[in-house]
C-alpha cells in the first residue's frame, strides 16, 4: 500500500538577478530581473508502507524542495501529492499528526530546556494525554540510551545527543511516516552509526516509513533498500538498492604493487586509473574483460600485493550526477 | 472545534511558560530590564507635568487623561510585546525560513509562530500601565476596561505588525516598513489625540489605528459609553481577521530557506 504518492510534482523559485558591482546594483534597483529556478520539474514517485527510501541529489538538486511540500511546508506549483490520503497543501495540520520531521540543519527543541521537558512539550504539541508521553518517553529513553542527559539543557549537549534527542521528538507522537533531511550532517563516524543503527530499529520496531536525504552514501547504503537520485529537479534513477549495485558494480578495481615497473598499455575494458613508481591501479569493465585478463596483462612474479575492490558507492552515484547533467 | 482551541491555548500557554523560564535564567538581567523599563517610562511624564504647570488643557486632554494615556500606551505594548514578541520578528523569521519548524506542527503556524519568546522589558511596561491607571483613579469598572482595553489595543497592535511583516512573503525584506509602521504606533500613541487633525486623525483610524489602541480606550474609561466597547470589540475583530486572511494568503507563497538555525 502506498503511503505517498506524487504525481508531477513541480515548484519554481523567482530569483532575482543582479551584475556584478555597484553599476549592477544601480541597474538591478531600477530595472530588476528575475530568473525563473525550476526547483521542481514533474517529478513523480510513490512509497510503499515501510520502506526505507534514500532521496538523494547533489546539492540544489530539488531533494529538500520536494519534501517540504511532502510535508506542507511549501505549496507546489503544480502537480499531485498524496500523503497517507492527504492532500498537504489542504490538510497540513492533520497530516501533521501523522508524520514526522527531522531537519540536521534546523533545530526544533528549546535549547534551555531539558530534554525531557522538550519532550513533554512536544507531548503537548501533538494532544497526548500526560500520561501516555510519560509511558513513550520511557520507551524512548531505553531505546535511544538518553538516561546519561535526559535532565541535562539541550544547549549542553553534544551535537550526536542532540541529534537523537531532535529525532526522539519528532517520534513521540508515533508518525507513520518520518522525514529525516540530512540527520547526520556535522556527526562524527560513531555516532553517525549509533544514529543509522537506531533508524533501523525505528523502522523495524514501529514499522515507520522513512524518507531520506543525505550526502554521506554510508547512510544510504546501510539504511534504504530503494534510492531515489533527483538532479536539477528531475528524477534520474528510481530503483532498488540492488540493482543500482548490480547495474552500476560492473566494474572492479584492482590495485597492485610490483618488484619493478611495469609498462602497461591500456586495452578495451582496461583503464589505467594511477601508474606510479611500483604501484598501478586499474579498472576492469567486466561486461568487457575478465579479472583474469587484467591479471594476466601482469606479470605475477612481480606481483607483491593485490587488491581487487568494487567501485565505491560514492563514485557511482557521482557518475550519476554527472549523467543527470549531461542530459 | 472547542478541543482544538483549547488545546491551541494550552502549547500556547505552555510556549510563553517556556519562553519565560529562558529569560529567568538570569536573575540579574532579568530584573534591571524590568525595572529600567519602568523608569524609562517614568521619565518622559517629567516633561507632561512641566507642560500642564503651564496649561490645564492640551489637546482637549487633562493631566490625568494624559496619565491615562501613557498608562494605556503602555499596557498595550507591554501585552504586545511580552505575549507575542515575535510578532514583531515576523519579516525575519519568514526571510530566513524559521516557519519550518512551525508548519510541520499539527497547531495554528502563526499563533505558534508569535507567541515562541517573550520580551522581559514588557513586564515593566504592563506594570507602568498599572502605576498610571492608579494615579488616574482606580475603580473596580476602570480596572476591567483597562485590561479589556489593553488586550483589545494590543491584539491590534499585533494584528498591525502582522500585516507588514507578512508583506515579506512578496517582496522579500521588509522588516524596516514593518518596524516604522510599530514605531509610528508606539510614538504617536503617547500624545493627545486632539492636536492631530486632517489626514493624519484619518490615519489613526485606519493603517495606525491607535483610535482602538488607545484614543477611544482614554475616553471610554473617562466617560463609560456602550458604543466604544462595540467600537472598539468590532475593530479588533477586524484587524485580527485582516492579519490572518494576509498572512495566510502569503504562506502560500512561502519559500523557506537552507540556512541553519536553532531554537535558542
Amino acid at each position: 500500500m502506498a503511503v505517498i504518492t506524487v504525481e508531477k510534482l513541480s515548484k519554481s523559485f523567482k530569483v532575482k538577478i543582479k551584475e556584478k558591482g555597484l553599476k549592477g546594483s544601480i541597474k538591478s534597483f531600477i530595472k530588476p530581473k528575475y530568473n525563473i529556478i525550476k526547483a521542481v520539474k514533474n517529478i513523480s514517485f510513490s512509497v510503499e508502507k515501510g520502506e526505507m527510501i534514500a532521496f538523494i541529489g547533489p546539492n540544489g538538486a530539488g531533494k529538500s524542495t520536494s519534501i517540504k511540500m511532502m510535508t506542507g511546508i511549501l505549496f507546489p506549483d503544480g502537480g499531485k501529492i498524496d500523503v497517507l490520503g492527504l492532500d498537504p497543501t489542504k490538510d497540513r495540520k492533520k497530516l501533521a499528526y501523522e508524520i514526522g520531521c527531522v531537519f540536521g540543519q534546523k533545530e526544533q527543541l528549546w535549547t534551555h530546556l531539558t530534554p525531557y521537558d522538550n519532550f513533554k512539550f512536544f507531548g503537548a504539541i501533538y494532544d497526548i494525554p500526560e500520561s501516555v508521553v510519560e509511558q513513550k518517553i520511557d520507551e524512548m529513553r531505553e531505546l535511544f540510551e538518553l538516561d546519561e542527559f535526559i535532565n541535562t539543557p539541550v544547549r549542553n549537549l553534544s551535537l550526536g545527543q542532540r541529534i537523537r534527542c531532535e529525532i526522539v521528538a519528532s517520534l513521540i507522537h508515533e508518525p507513520k511516516i518520518l522525514f529525516l533531511d540530512e540527520p547526520t550532517i556535522g556527526l562524527d563516524p560513531v555516532v553517525k552509526e549509533k544514529i543509522r543503527t537506531l533508524i533501523k530499529r525505528m523502522n523495524k520496531e514501529f514499522k515507520t516509513t522513512i524518507v531520506l536525504t543525505s550526502h554521506d552514501v554510508s547512510d544510504i547504503e546501510k539504511l534504504c533498500k530503494r534510492v531515489i537520485i533527483v538532479n536539477k529537479g528531475q528524477i534520474v534513477l528510481d530503483d532498488t538498492m540492488e540493482n543500482l549495485k548490480y547495474h552500476y558494480l560492473n566494474k572492479k578495481i584492482i590495485d597492485v604493487k610490483m618488484k619493478e615497473k611495469v609498462n602497461l598499455e591500456e586495452v578495451d575494458g582496461i583503464t589505467i586509473l594511477k601508474d606510479k613508481d611500483y604501484n598501478l591501479k586499474l579498472e576492469v569493465d567486466l561486461k568487457k574483460k575478465t579479472i583474469a585478463d587484467a591479471i594476466k596483462l601482469l606479470n605475477t612474479d612481480n606481483m607483491i600485493d593485490i587488491n581487487i575492490s568494487n567501485v565505491p558507492l560514492e563514485d557511482i552515484i557521482s557518475e550519476i550526477y554527472k549523467d543527470g547533467e549531461k542530459e | 472545534m472547542l478541543t482544538e482551541v483549547k488545546n491551541q491555548i494550552i502549547v500556547t500557554a505552555q510556549s510563553i511558560k517556556f519562553a519565560l523560564q529562558r529569560e529567568m535564567l538570569n536573575k540579574v538581567t532579568f530584573l534591571t530590564n524590568i525595572i529600567f523599563m519602568i523608569l524609562n517610562n517614568a521619565c518622559f511624564i517629567v516633561q507632561w507635568i512641566i507642560l500642564y504647570s503651564l496649561k490645564d488643557n492640551v489637546g482637549g486632554y487633562s493631566f490625568k487623561q494624559v496619565l491615562l494615556l501613557w498608562g494605556m500606551a503602555a499596557m498595550t505594548y507591554g501585552i504586545s510585546r511580552f505575549f507575542f514578541k515575535d510578532s514583531f520578528e515576523l519579516s525575519e523569521i519568514i526571510n530566513s525560513g524559521q516557519l519550518d519548524n512551525y508548519l510541520v506542527q499539527p497547531k495554528n503556524v502563526l499563533i505558534s509562530c508569535i507567541t515562541s519568546s517573550v520580551e522581559v522589558s514588557a513586564i515593566g511596561d504592563m506594570i507602568y500601565g498599572l502605576i498610571m491607571l492608579f494615579l488616574f483613579g482606580l475603580k473596580p469598572h476602570t480596572i476591567l476596561l483597562f485590561l479589556f482595553c489593553g488586550l483589545c489595543g494590543a491584539l491590534v497592535i499585533v494584528s498591525i505588525a502582522i500585516i507588514f511583516s507578512s508583506l515579506s512573503f512578496w517582496f522579500g525584506k521588509t522588516e524596516m516598513l514593518a518596524n516604522t509602521v510599530n514605531s509610528l504606533m508606539t510614538n504617536f500613541a503617547t500624545y493627545p489625540e486632539g492636536i492631530f487633525k486632517g489626514l493624519v486623525k484619518i490615519l489613526f483610524y485606519t493603517i495606525l489605528p491607535l483610535g482602538i489602541t488607545t484614543y477611544v480606550p482614554v475616553q471610554l474609561i473617562s466617560h463609560l459609553e456602550w458604543k466604544w466597547i462595540i467600537f472598539i470589540i468590532l475593530g479588533t475583530i477586524f484587524f485580527i481577521f485582516l492579519a490572518f486572511f494576509i498572512f495566510y494568503k502569503g504562506l502560500k507563497r512561502y519559500s523557506s530557506t537552507n540556512l541553519m538555525n536553532a531554537r535558542i
